[in-house]
């Protein structure tokens, strides 16, 4: 917790931080960026999950359809790791020190290492397993929807910076 | 009926009530709305990116069409409801709102976009070249995108 004070104390006194809070409309205009971000994600995994519950195990398509949207979804995640870097800089005492960000960030992880294998599996034509991480992907990023979302309800830790 | 007499009905009811006395429901909503419009506006977009000649086109336009149109009804379905609902926890902020009240707007001129889409521009869509598709992709994502901005400055705004 100490660490993360000092290192929210050095972020507000960044010149990003500065710059992101020079004008009102820039916060909203990153969220905007970053709800866009979250639609290329959402639709990419749509996409993915729907032809791997559709495809019989065998069929060829499932690969073609991993190969056209998973580099959008992770363009999209680069997008959305920097634009939401922003956002924390734009307000450093707030996301950094409540529960629901943390558990957004574990989910982050599950689900791009859930997508990754389910990347994996396609190369290796293990398609069995298609459904089983297609459903497992689509719970995980739905999840970090709810956690985002929720990073604006959620009380702060005891202590943490104003 | 004036729009402030709705706003007293609409605040009088037992779902208003919920909605603000509950620490949660509200937010839960929201965040259904925000899942729901990202599958209206991500599945919109690919069909725009392609019309404009952008994006995917190894798949025809009507192949396109059924593939994702029944994603963009359902979660536009998800997305009214979930919109209608927060109305009721705070319908006279709202109704004053001038980004919710553009947002009404723009919300009309993309449904007359698919309605001219659907009966002019797609039965003539035949060739690669053709000018119509494109303006009509250009003007579907220059209009949701607009609608996704102002939905989220409502929440700035309000």
């Amino acid at each position: 917790m100490e660490i993360l004070a000092d290192f929210a104390t050095w972020l507000a006194a960044t010149p990003v931080a500065a710059l992101v809070t020079s004008r009102g409309w820039i916060v909203p205009a990153i969220q905007v960026v970053h709800i866009i971000a979250i639609a290329a994600v959402v639709i990419s995994v749509a996409q993915i999950n729907r032809n791997a519950v559709r495809t019989r195990a065998g069929a060829p398509d499932i690969s073609l359809t991993l190969r056209q949207w998973l580099p959008v979804a992770y363009i999209a995640v680069g997008i959305l790791a920097v634009s939401g870097a922003l956002l924390i800089a734009s307000e450093p005492g707030r996301a950094l020190f409540r529960t629901v960000f943390w558990v957004k960030i574990a989910l982050i992880i599950a689900a791009l290492a859930l997508t990754r294998a389910h990347g994996a599996a396609a190369l290796r034509a293990r398609l069995g397993w298609h459904r089983v991480l297609a459903a497992g992907s689509v719970l995980l990023w739905v999840g970090v929807v709810f956690a985002g979302r929720w990073i604006a309800y959620a009380d702060g830790w005891p202590g943490a910076p104003a | 009926m004036s729009l402030q007499d709705l706003a007293t009905t609409l605040s009088d009811t037992r779902l208003a009530i919920e909605l603000t006395d509950s620490t949660w429901l509200f937010g839960t909503i929201e965040a259904v709305h925000v899942l729901a419009l990202t599958l209206v506006f991500g599945s919109i977009a690919v069909v725009d990116l392609r019309l404009l000649g952008l994006w995917r086109k190894d798949a025809t336009i009507p192949a396109l069409l059924h593939e994702l149109l029944p994603i963009t009804w359902g979660a536009f379905a998800l997305a009214a409801v979930t919109g209608i609902t927060m109305i009721f926890a705070n319908p006279f902020g709202y109704f004053e709102n001038f980004f919710f009240k553009a947002k009404l707007v723009l919300l009309l001129l993309a449904g007359i976009n698919v309605l001219v889409f659907h009966r002019f521009v797609l039965p003539r869509a035949t060739s690669a070249q053709a000018l119509a598709p494109r303006i009509s992709g250009g003007v579907s994502l220059v209009l949701w995108l607009t609608i996704v901005s102002f939905g989220r400055w409502i929440g700035f705004t309000i």
